[in-house]
């Protein structure tokens, strides 16, 4: 039986597509309560690793776990994890509501769940259409609908705003933030940082099939502190001067500059007149998460090694001190000393507003605002007979 | 819950899967026009035929009385062996359209393992089968009926166990596409490899092993198709063949050698070529069935869903 923690756990997971390796020893965890973001460049694994927790794709090595135990020991799996992945899943000639009674039957929940989803997701008018005749987005709502029938504990979302319109991605975003914070878990890839980052409060990023960045997103947001860059005249004469005023994190960036931190654009230009070096250029720049992801996964595609600033093999993240990931080469960014990737000890995440996420037992759902329509009798969620069946 | 109680579930939920869209519905119109048409189209023919026959030197020779005869049982045979095409196919794309439309996703994220899957579409399938078993022996029946004028009908034990054999052959190449469309997973694929071999490969290797073995049980008879033909031929075979030899009371020796002609013109109608007998073909034809489905759920466990 599953331990009934909402928490996924990706260990040492590998999977070889003949002589392609698509993912290469990753490993994060999932904690319930929070959105976790699965970031990474197209063709980064993403797909493959969330397939291989779902139990679709067998891993080459290592595992990946949702409440401790793989997919197909999960035993109700649909009631423990929901999921939205690639557009494909419809018959295209069977109506949106058939769809959902077949798979409202395979689970074991009542037709009438049915069209709370439907409802839950905005489609109880189209739902005696054909599945066919979907635009993306409906297809996206649909798959939504179908990942919510069994009113999962885990929700696992493949690029979901795909296909959505900006006011789609605006609900989607209410949706999965409520439903983390009912202490649910919630872990959403997407290749472009910008499009969750509004959503997310934990961050995988891979490239190239490996962990480049897994902890908390404002720890990213802080890591990268703000800088000047600067285009002097004379690097060396006013990176002497600057040493002198005890400004020594100097780094040569591109295009003839220096990255300058800890300090201001006045500091440094004032600085400069002092020791008589001009400036052609000179400009603060502050935390740019989208330019940071961009570097943190642009090796995928460089010459350089991807190896390079890979994961340590065999070792687990977050459990180190200070994991030994470098910056990319070249690149203007530079871990600060002491700040490791990975959640920083004693951090809890996002711990859940209610005491928590507790066994099934405990009626979870009780306090939740997904689709309950009211007058029903909320949904517990029991291995025993006090499920669906119990209510019939 | 129980194992049992689950399987119910998915059951349920694999009518759910067929009765929402078309497929079965077509597949069934068309076999029952195939085997309605085909045993009226042959029986009529016969009927013909027999009525030229009759009183003729050679029947007075042998004795025989076609009249006596319920000859009818080999094209009910017939009718049914060409019928069972159409739930060979709709078992056939049981999990292969799944794979290809991609919908087993969704299957495989609601179901406990895939294991379970598999058997809760061998249980529906098998139900299936016999529902177009039926619905075949039925609408063959009808054009018997009708192609003889109601003349020459098939005695009713004789129907039974041609109809049990009939339904059970149905219920078995419905299991065997299901194996076979599970080990391909093309849903086009599957439907021409089994077409090939229903139609084309395996009633002429039958032919070529049985004429190889002057019409003897051989290894025809232990292939999947000519397994199934023993299955459903078997007994309309032995039924005509103790029909004529009781029917025949003009015995002399030339018409023994006549007769025995006769016995085997109706094992070689009826079909069942290099046939093993009645339950021997059936054991046969039910191993062939769960080894495609063994190899199918083998192919299934190890399929990666990308």
């Amino acid at each position: 039986m599953h331990d009934g923690s909402g928490r996924i756990e990706v260990r040492q997971l590998s999977k070889n597509f003949g002589s392609v390796q698509a993912v290469a020893n990753l490993s994060f965890t999932v904690e319930p309560g929070s959105v976790t973001g699965f970031l990474g460049p197209n063709g980064a694994g993403k797909t493959t690793t969330l397939r291989m927790i779902l139990g679709l794709v067998t891993p080459s090595e290592g595992t990946a776990t949702i409440n401790g135990l793989p997919h197909d020991k999960l035993g109700h799996p649909a009631r423990v994890v929901g999921s939205v992945l690639e557009n494909e899943g419809f018959h295209p000639k069977r109506t949106a509501r058939n769809h959902l009674k077949v798979y409202a039957a395979a689970i074991g929940v009542p037709d009438r769940r049915v069209e709370d989803v439907l409802a839950a997701v905005g489609l109880t008018e189209a739902g005696d259409r054909h599945a066919g005749g979907f635009s993306l987005g409906m297809r996206q709502r649909l798959a939504l609908a179908t990942a919510l029938l069994g009113d999962p504990q885990v929700l696992v979302l493949d690029e979901p705003a795909n296909g959505l319109d900006p006011e789609g991605i605006a609900w989607l975003r209410t949706f999965l933030r409520d439903f983390a914070k009912q202490g649910r878990t919630v872990l959403v890839s997407s290749h472009l940082l910008a499009e969750v980052e509004q959503t997310i409060d934990q961050v995988v990023i891979i490239s190239h099939g490996q962990t480049m960045y897994y902890g908390q997103l404002d720890d990213l947001r802080n890591a990268q502190r703000p800088r000047v860059l600067v285009l002097p005249s004379n690097q060396d004469a006013l990176s002497t001067a600057l040493r002198e005023e005890q400004i020594s994190e100097i780094e040569p960036a591109d295009n003839g500059r220096l990255a300058v931190m800890n300090t201001s654009a006045r500091q440094v230009g004032d600085i400069a007149l002092r020791a008589g070096v001009a400036i052609y250029g000179l400009e603060e720049r502050h935390a740019d998460l989208e330019n940071l992801f961009f570097q943190l996964t642009s090796g995928q595609y460089a010459a350089a090694a991807p190896q390079q600033y890979g994961a340590p093999h065999g070792m687990p993240y977050g459990t180190q001190p200070s994991a030994p990931y470098g910056a990319p080469p070249g690149a203007p960014y530079e871990a600060p000393p002491g700040t490791p990737y990975g959640p920083p000890p004693g951090t809890p995440y996002g711990a859940p507003p209610h005491g928590g996420y507790g066994p099934p037992q405990d009626g979870w759902s009780q306090q939740g605002t997904v689709p309950q329509p009211q007058g029903q009798q909320p949904y517990q969620q029991d291995e025993g007979n006090t499920g669906w069946e119990g209510q019939r | 819950m129980g194992r049992s109680a689950l399987m119910g579930k998915l059951v349920k939920a694999e009518f759910r899967k067929i009765l929402s869209t078309k497929l079965w519905w077509g597949l069934l119109i068309v076999a029952l026009l195939v085997a309605g048409s085909w045993a009226g189209m042959l029986s009529s023919v016969f009927d013909g035929i027999a009525a030229e026959l009759s009183g003729s030197e050679v029947m007075r020779l042998a004795g025989l009385e076609l009249d006596e005869i319920s000859f009818s049982v080999v094209f009910l045979t017939r009718a049914i062996n060409i019928a069972t095409i159409f739930p060979m196919l709709f078992g056939g794309l049981a999990i292969a359209s799944e794979l290809g439309r991609k919908t087993i996703t969704t299957s495989f994220l609601t179901a406990p393992n895939r294991t379970m899957l598999l058997g809760a579409k061998g249980i529906t399938y098998a139900i299936w089968g016999a529902i177009y078993g039926i619905a075949i022996i039925l609408a063959a029946t009808l054009g018997i009926v009708i192609g003889t004028g109601g003349d020459h009908l098939v005695g009713f034990t004789t129907w039974l166990a041609t109809a049990a054999a009939g339904v059970l052959s149905c219920v078995l190449w419905t299991l065997l596409g299901l194996g076979v469309g599970a080990l391909i997973g093309s849903p086009v694929g599957t439907v021409i490899v089994l077409l090939v071999y229903g139609l084309a490969l395996g009633p002429i290797s039958d032919l070529v092993f049985t004429g190889f073995a002057e019409g003897d049980a051989n290894v025809a008879g232990a292939l999947p198709n000519g397994a199934a033909n023993g299955l459903t031929g078997s007994t309309a075979a032995d039924t005509l063949a103790a029909e004529i030899q009781a029917n025949a009371t003009g015995m002399s020796s030339v018409s023994s050698d006549l007769l025995e002609g006769f016995q085997d013109t109706a094992r070689l109608a009826a079909g069942g070529l290099g046939s093993f007998g009645l339950f021997a073909s059936a054991a046969i034809f039910l191993a062939w069935a769960m080894l495609f489905l063994a190899l199918g759920l083998w192919r299934t466990q190890s399929r990666d869903i990308t």
